[in-house]
Order: structure tokens, then sequence, then C-alpha cells
């Protein structure tokens, strides 16, 4: 297409610019009857699975209908979200902090009709648009990042293992029969965007490869000392290298201390480290951010590795539905998958879940990694 | 790497029009790139300011962080924004022919 202006004129571009205004101010976009009644909610239930209700002070109720949404949509998605905003609520809709939509209706009979006409919408692959979920005790939506789709550093895929593992655990986003919420999150390096570092069950990205040295560019692209500040074991120091019969300034990687971590290539593309074999994927387990009960926890890396398998990641979904199924039979009521691992001991948790413990479970990282040891004779054999 | 043509100089830049080496910058790359910028005149404090980051570059071998810049040249971050519209970083450095800045940016 041709180029069409907007009106901005590049030779003058200070000229009629509007800056720091902000985002739009979340109240415009109220339905009335949240207007009406903030900060007047008497309770609220959970109808069904996906279905919730708050009643007001007033007397009034809303009916919330959440359902599933790929967070990564066109815009044509986003059309028809409106389009069934506009049909049946108003024209109001939200996104949840999980990037699930909520359609909202201020009337039980609007109900059925937004429900019936959400589950019979789907793709021409004959996925779901809109599967009605994730509320109560059941898995809800996985919280990812942006994987081959736009990122430079990821060791895995975003979208791809996010796909395959709600297919996996499809029947709980629509059920509760989990003995708590489990929240799934991806992140696709250990930059760790996203929750993945505080979520029932984590899939993390791994490089297994020390970084290759680009030292004919890597003067001219780098900053060197910010290279080698970045290294969290200091495996980088400065060098001097010949190229061509050219002295260069350049790094050199000591990979006996390298751990693959990737944050020098974040601060120097000449340290690519991207590999097709060597990456894959962690799993971790056992974190969670609410004060409930317990206080939060981190969760804690089990499974060292699992290779890429694009474009359905079997092996890592495998092991991800089969905890989920040990936890949902398992633990208490309430309990979250961190806190049923901790009372029943991680030993159990690993026998239990046929999972196998290697060593690089044990923590090696500095001072603080002496805490995760066993000091007590107190343990199952 | 593309190549532009400027006041009969040939610079060899990446993508966003950073230049592929410090070494390669001179005078006529701070005029191209003041026209790619949006800076009309340049002035003595537009000087200024790229002949402290070259001058910290080459002494410490990285960019100053923004507070460092704010000190050693006098200019609060708002005037530096208004000196160089897109930046320290995106205007000021690229006009001083430093490296891409790097990171979560």
């Amino acid at each position: 297409m041709a180029f069409i202006s907007s009106g901005y004129n590049p030779e003058k571009p200070m000229e009629n610019r509007i800056t720091d205004i902000g985002p739009r101010k979340y109240d415009e976009f109220y339905p009335p009857v949240i207007a009406k009644n903030k900060g007047q909610w008497l309770y609220h239930e959970i109808l069904q699975p996906g279905v919730l209700v708050h009643v007001a002070k007033s007397g009034d109720e809303v009916y919330t209908v959440r359902c599933g949404g790929a967070r990564l949509m066109t815009t044509s998605l986003i059309n028809e979200i409106c389009d069934l905003a506009d049909k049946h609520c108003g024209g109001y809709v939200r996104w949840t902090t999980r990037n699930n939509i909520e359609f909202m209706v201020d009337n039980k009979s609007k109900v059925q009709p937004l429900i019936d006409d959400l589950s019979g919408r789907k793709f021409d692959g004959g996925s779901f648009k809109f599967p009605i979920g994730g509320t109560g005790a059941g898995v809800s939506n996985i919280v990812h990042t942006q994987g081959w789709i736009h990122c430079h550093t990821p060791a895995t895929d975003a979208s791809g293992p996010v796909k395959a593992v709600m297919d996996e655990v499809f029947a709980d986003f629509q059920s509760h029969r989990m003995p708590a919420p489990v929240r799934v999150s991806l992140a696709c390096c250990l930059n760790m965007c996203g929750a993945v570092h505080c979520s029932d069950i984590a899939i993390l990205g791994y490089h297994r490869k020390p970084p290759m040295l680009d030292h004919e560019y890597l003067d001219k692209m780098c900053e060197i000392p910010l290279a080698i500040a970045s290294c969290p074991t200091a495996a980088i120091k400065p060098a001097k290298v010949e190229i061509n019969g050219q002295k260069l300034n350049s790094v050199a990687v000591n990979n006996d201390r390298c751990m693959y971590c990737g944050n020098c290539y974040t601060m120097c593309p000449s340290m690519p480290l991207a590999d097709k074999e060597g990456d894959g994927i962690v799993i971790m387990a056992g974190g969670k951010v609410s004060n409930r009960i317990s206080a939060p926890k981190f969760s804690k890396v089990v499974v060292a590795f699992i290779p890429n398998e694009a474009p359905r990641w079997p092996t890592a979904s495998k092991v991800i539905k089969n905890m989920i199924d040990v936890y949902a039979s398992d633990a208490r009521k309430y309990e979250r998958l961190g806190d049923w691992a901790e009372r029943i001991g991680w030993e159990r948790f690993f026998e239990k879940c046929e999972i196998d413990f290697t060593h690089h479970l044990i923590d090696d990282f500095r001072d603080p990694a002496y805490y995760t040891w066993r000091q007590t004779t107190q343990f199952k054999f | 790497m593309p190549t532009v043509e400027f006041s009969g100089k040939s610079f060899s830049v990446d993508e966003d029009g950073f230049i592929d080496d410090y070494k390669n910058w001179s005078e006529e790359w701070v005029q191209y790139v003041k026209a790619q910028e949006g800076i009309d005149e340049l002035n003595d404090e537009h000087k200024k300011v790229i002949e402290v980051l070259r001058e910290y570059y080459e002494k410490n071998g990285i960019a100053p962080m923004v507070r460092v810049l704010s000190k050693v040249t006098g200019f609060k971050l708002k005037h530096i924004y208004e000196l160089f519209p897109s930046g320290p970083g995106k205007g000021a450095c690229k006009m001083a022919g430093l490296p891409k800045p790097t990171g979560c940016v």
C-alpha cells in the first residue's frame, strides 16, 4: 500500500506533539452496573466453571462469564470480541490478569444466551474461540511470553508449548476438580518475564551451550565492560584476539564457569548462544504469590531438561499433565501444589510424580545454596 | 549492512541507523544523524553532550549512565530530551557514534 500520512510532519517532528497523557482512565469503560455499585459489593459466588455472580448492597447483580484467550490475537478476533460485547453486554468487556476475557451482564436471563453464543464459536481448525472456564480450583490461562514470535533471546517457543499444554489440561480449565487453583506459566528464557518464578507449575526455556564469540564484531557492537558485568558467575573476561592479522579487543569465556544464562547475549549481540539441540525447557513447581495460609513461595526446579519438540512438545505436556493429576488426587483441599509438596516432603513429591531426581536440581549458586540442602535427619526412605 | 552516503562520505549502518564502528565516526556522521533525528541546528550544547559521550566511551568502554551524563554536562534529563528528542540513547549516542544500547530496552 502506498504511504498514507496520519498528519504527522517528519520535517517538524515536535510540532503538535502530544505526550505524557497516560492511559485512559479505567472508569470511562465501566459497565453501568459496575460504576453504580463500585465499592459496594457484598459477596460473590461461582455458579459454574467460568461463570461468577457478584451481588451488591443495593441488590444489583452482575454475572461474569470468563473465557480463555490465546493472548496473541488478531484484530479480527478482537473485533469479534467487540461484536459479542455489543450484542450481549452493552459494548463492555474486560481482560483479566491472566489474559482471559470476561463478559459481564446485569441480568440472569442474559447469561444463558451469552454462554450459548460463546461456546458455539469455533475456528476453522476446530478449536474453541471462547472456551468458558478458568475460575475456582482449576487450571486457568497460562501466563506466557514472546518466544520465537518476537524475542531474540528465547530458548524455546511460548505460544506453541502453551497451546500444547492447554490442550492437554483443557478439561481442568472447564472444571473445578483441583484441591486449589493451579497456576501454570511459561517464560522462553530465564529472564523469566511473567510469573514462572512464582507459579504452581512453570515452563522455562533453557540453554545448554556457552555463547559463540563473534570476535570480529564484538568490540564494535558491544560495550565490553557491560558484557563482563552481566555474567552472574564471572565467566567472562576481557581479551585481545588476533583475527586476520588484526589485533582486536574482545572477551574470553571460561566455559567451565558458564551456566548458559544468556545474560551476556542480552547485553552484547556478538555472543549468541541459541542452539537447536542444546536448547529446551526446564519444569519448575511449587510457587505461589498469595498469602493464603502459607507465605508466597518461589517455584523450584523439578525437571532439569526436556528437549524442544515442536510443534506439540509431547514430553513436556505429558510431565505437566501427570504432575497435575497426581497433585489433584493426593493433595488436601485448599492445598496449593507447593504446600502439598512441602507437607509430604520433596522426596515423596518426586516419587509420586515419577520424576527422576538428578544432580542438576541441587542448588550450587553462591552461599544461599547451602540453605537448600538438608541439615536434618528427618527424611523418608 | 546497508551503507548510507552523506556529504561525499559513506557509512555502514544497521537497521536502526547506528554506525557499524565507533572509529568510523566523523563530523559528516553528526550532520547525517541530525537530519534523521529531527534536530534543526546543532548548538554548543549538542556538541558538549557528544563530546562527553565520546570521551567517556573512549576512556571506559561503555556509554555513561544517564545520571553521569547529566552530572558531567550539567544538563538535566529534560534538557537532554530538548536537545535530542529521541533521548540520550537513540539520539545522542547514535550521533556520537557509540554502539546501539542493549538489554531490555
